[in-house]
């Protein structure tokens, strides 16, 4: 089974990439449809890293919109204040995001705290950084504040088109994919995995739950504040409104709706929700825009009560029919197979 | 010179609010013995191993492991130092395939380079070849507590505890089961403290018997003289009226 | 200085109450099922608007709007519970958790899109005015609401220890499978649970009518506060919850006059998560 497996997988993942890589160009003269596959890309790649933490770590984590921001902060402000370029910011952003994680996360993770208090704790982080930001003058305040303009720059990381970004965003969401296989298939994910299936029972199997779910939330909250730094880029300004509680749960939706721990789960969420989403805001106007939160949390009510481990088994258990189906076809030797 | 016990439970005590589920209990245990816990309903035998495994930490007493004390150790410490556990009520990694949940056993003391190959090992061990690719959440009863056991053998314990793996296995099952833990015991060098209902698995396995009730130690001695314990029988008689 | 700190003591004492009330609609929810209803803010502020909607268009004092919105908010807790967790029980926690905070984003959403973000508040009411007690002012409308507050909170204590349900609720929070053997059925415990806790919003709800306004932000700022109050108690006193809610609506009401009125969130998060760090069993819990 396994060895018929591999090719149509590979040939699928090399096809899924030319797409990809071509899309822009068939996208070049419409800026909104480039715009929305952007966010497509942004918003999969925000979530596969959330899966770190939340698919694999069996943590809600609710504070995305924090290390989001965090990094968008970190890159724009050094940018706007001493030059310096976001190709650096994002890794400095990503680092002022970690360290704020383990800060919080640390405490949360001790034994005996229940996992519950980690989502409500973390909900409640996004809100108060902006909060923080919204009054800390030196760096944030209720203005937007610009990041110096260039019509292409790539030292500042500044274009006056979304392609340059989409590809950015394109390599980004590959890295964490990259990222995420790795360590799905390492002792980390494992544990992970256990930790979230069943926490007391992985622990006296030897696994440290407290480091592991520690080192799941410091890799996605440097991934997500590198990620800060290039979403800073794309809209060309900081606002403490980027601490989002609402994008920090689309993200968790993303994450569970696809499939907690599976891959490419977050990925094929984000396909199809922040299209629906991006679709709502384009043709709905007037305060109604909210919509297409009420779609998510009824996604997001449905799979979890009826499809729990998301969408991505759903498409599994079709790809296991599929090989099913051909190796059966494949035993009868020619022929159509009626069904058994 | 007598060697000194593997395991060594001093004066434990543990309450829950008013109540006193384990009261100053010692016991021991020697290498390579498979000793049974045994006692009515409610008589604190999980408590007992949840304290002795480190899920508990006990409101007094010490508990030693190959001479060092583990008393209030966190249970993945416990288990690189070489003891691990299977639970009464199977705990098993639903949405995991039964080879990665042995995996995350094996990871307590292989590297990546070792860890398939103890994978192979302990299904080859446990009879597991046939099922290695199924999930857990899809296995009947009897395969989930072979796999339980599977997975905490493969970290490799000297000492294994395991709470009533017996419960709910019919003749046969339960057959195959004795003879796994038998061959842990005995090719695998693993000393076991078990506890159990199944009578058949505790006389036929144990060598030893502790026995508790409401908490406490009341008897220890081989099988047959427990058997023949008159305060061992008034326990299971006197509560045999309360529960059924 | 040190009168306008006694002010505030006395003014976040009196919000301390109705916190208290909120927390306690959490608490019995989450020492029954172990669940956090993630929506439970959001459940104060929904009562909020149908105090509102029930004000101004059925021309209710705000004092009366409890006959209606209690029983609604009831309803509603017990239909959460019976179509949207008794189904997640047995999956994963994070699962669980997932259905709430859908319901959570679902329930601002749908806010934000009926009664749009400006704030609603109620006219008038009977309860008005305030009064002078050693040159500190005291509005009747958070005084009543406190006293109002005191008084359910002590019913429900009365409750869980001496009618049937009540202790029912109390054993299926202690140990569940005990309390199955003695016959409590627990989908109906925990649907009553469910049901009592967001009534008790209703109550919240409505006092907090008479003399603030409403709009989609509150459900953020009554899950922060009810979380703060419940991590600060701990699970298992009702007394340990008053006195929580106490300390953080003080807490509240310094930060907002003494230092910004932005900063509220803050200093409520700095609560909740210095007590995580240093004492997460809460200063009274028994858990």
């Amino acid at each position: 089974m396994k060895r018929t497996r591999i090719p149509t997988r590979t040939a699928l993942l090399l096809g899924g990439l030319l797409i990809a890589l071509l899309v822009p160009l068939a996208l070049k003269s419409s800026q909104y449809n480039l715009v929305l596959a952007t966010t497509v890309l942004l918003f999969a790649a925000i979530a596969t890293a959330w899966n770190i933490i939340g698919g694999m770590g069996g943590q809600l984590d609710l504070a995305a919109g924090a290390y989001l921001g965090l990094g968008a902060f970190t890159t724009g402000t050094l940018l706007i204040r001493w030059n310096i370029t976001p190709w650096v910011g994002m890794l400095v952003g990503g680092l002022v995001a970690t360290g704020f994680a383990v800060l919080v996360g640390w405490p949360l993770f001790r034994f005996g705290v229940k996992e519950v208090w980690y989502a409500l704790s973390s909900s409640a982080l996004v809100e108060v950084l902006r909060v923080i930001f919204l009054m800390w003058d030196q760096v944030g305040g209720p203005v937007e504040r610009y990041l110096p303009y260039y019509a292409f720059s790539l030292y500042h990381l500044r274009f006056n088109s979304y392609i340059p970004f989409y590809y950015l965003m394109l390599v980004l969401l590959l890295i964490t994919l990259g990222i995420n296989h790795r360590i799905r298939h390492s002792r980390l994910g494992y544990s992970l995995l256990a930790l979230g299936e069943n926490e007391d029972a992985a622990e006296v199997l030897g696994v440290n739950a407290q480091a592991c779910k520690l080192q799941a939330l410091m890799l996605y909250a440097f991934l997500v504040g590198a990620m800060g730094g290039v979403y800073a880029c794309m809209y060309g300004f900081i606002h403490p409104n980027f601490f989002s509680g609402t994008m920090s749960t689309e993200v968790a939706i993303l994450g569970i709706v696809g499939g907690m721990g599976i891959t490419y789960g977050p990925l094929l969420a984000a396909f199809l929700l922040v299209s629906i989403r991006e679709l709502l805001r384009a043709n709905l106007g007037g305060g109604l825009e909210g919509l297409y939160l009420v779609i998510y949390a009824s996604v997001l009510i449905v799979i979890a009560l009826y499809r729990p481990r998301g969408l991505a088994t759903l498409l599994q258990d079709l790809f296991r029919q599929v090989q099913t189906r051909l190796a059966q076809r494949k035993e009868a030797g020619h022929g159509a197979v009626t069904d058994a | 010179m007598e060697p000194s016990p593997m395991l060594e439970v001093q004066q434990v005590t543990q309450r829950f609010g008013n109540l006193l589920a384990v009261n100053q209990v010692s016991l021991q245990i020697t290498a390579g013995e498979i000793v049974g816990l045994i006692g009515p309903n409610g008589a604190g035998k999980t408590t007992l191993f949840n304290v002795i495994t480190g899920l508990y930490k006990p409101a007094a007493g010490q508990v030693l492991f190959k001479g060092v004390d583990i008393t209030g150790w966190l249970p993945h410490k416990i288990c690189r130092l070489g003891m691990s556990r299977t639970f009464q009520v199977t705990r098993a990694f639903n949405a995991m395939t039964v080879e990665d949940a042995i995996r995350v056993g094996a990871y307590n003391r292989h590297k990546e380079e070792s860890v398939t190959a103890k994978v192979d090992e302990i299904v080859a061990f446990c009879d597991l070849a046939e099922i290695r690719h199924r999930k857990c959440g899809d296995l009947g009863l009897a395969l989930l507590r072979r796999v339980e056991v599977a997975r905490a053998l493969a970290t490799e314990p000297e000492l294994l505890l395991l709470d009533e793996a017996g419960a709910g296995l019919n003749p046969t099952e339960l057959a195959g089961f004795m003879e796994m833990i038998r061959r842990i015991n005995t090719e695998q060098h693993v000393t076991l403290c078990v506890v159990e209902h199944v009578m058949q698995m505790v006389m036929g396995l144990c060598q030893r018997l502790v026995v508790l009730d409401s908490g406490e130690v009341i008897a220890t001695g081989t099988p047959a003289e427990i058997s023949a314990n008159p305060r061992v029988i008034e326990a299971y008689l006197g509560k045999r009226g309360r529960h059924d | 200085m040190g009168q306008t700190i006694i002010q505030n003591l006395i003014n976040g004492s009196m919000m301390g109450a109705i916190y208290a009330l909120i927390a306690l609609g959490l608490s019995i929810v989450y020492g029954v099922m172990n669940v956090v209803n993630f929506a439970h803010g959001d459940f104060v502020m929904l009562s909020m608007y149908f105090t509102f909607w029930a004000g101004t268009l059925l021309v209710w004092d705000a004092v009366a709007t409890p006959l209606l919105t209690v029983p609604l908010l009831f309803i509603i807790g017990v239909l959460t519970y019976y179509f949207l967790i008794e189904r997640t029980l047995r999956q994963l926690y994070v699962t669980q958790i997932a259905v709430t905070v859908g319901l959570q984003t679902l329930l601002r959403a749908l806010t934000q899109v009926v009664w749009k973000a400006q704030p609603r508040a109620l006219q008038y009411s009977i309860i008005q005015g305030s009064v002078e007690i050693g040159g500190y002012n005291i509005m009747f409308s958070r005084l009543i609401s406190a006293g109002v507050s005191l008084i359910i909170i002590v019913a429900i204590y009365l409750f869980l220890s001496k009618t049937w349900m009540g202790r029912a609720i109390r054993a299926a929070s202690d140990d569940l499978d005990a309390a199955s053997l003695v016959g409590v059925d627990y989908r109906r415990t925990y649907a009553f649970s469910l049901g009592l806790g967001s009534a008790l919003t209703a109550i919240a709800g409505g006092l907090l009518m008479t003399f603030q306004q409403v709009d989609p932000t509150m459900g953020v700022r009554f899950a922060l506060l009810s979380w703060c109050v419940l991590a600060l108690a701990g699970l298992g006193s009702i007394p340990g919850l008053l006195i929580s809610g106490l300390i953080v609506g003080s807490a509240e009401s310094l930060s907002v006059s003494l230092w910004d009125p932005r900063a509220r969130s803050l200093v409520i998060y700095m609560i909740f998560i210095l007590v995580l760090w240093l004492r997460p069993r809460g200063l009274f819990g028994r858990k």
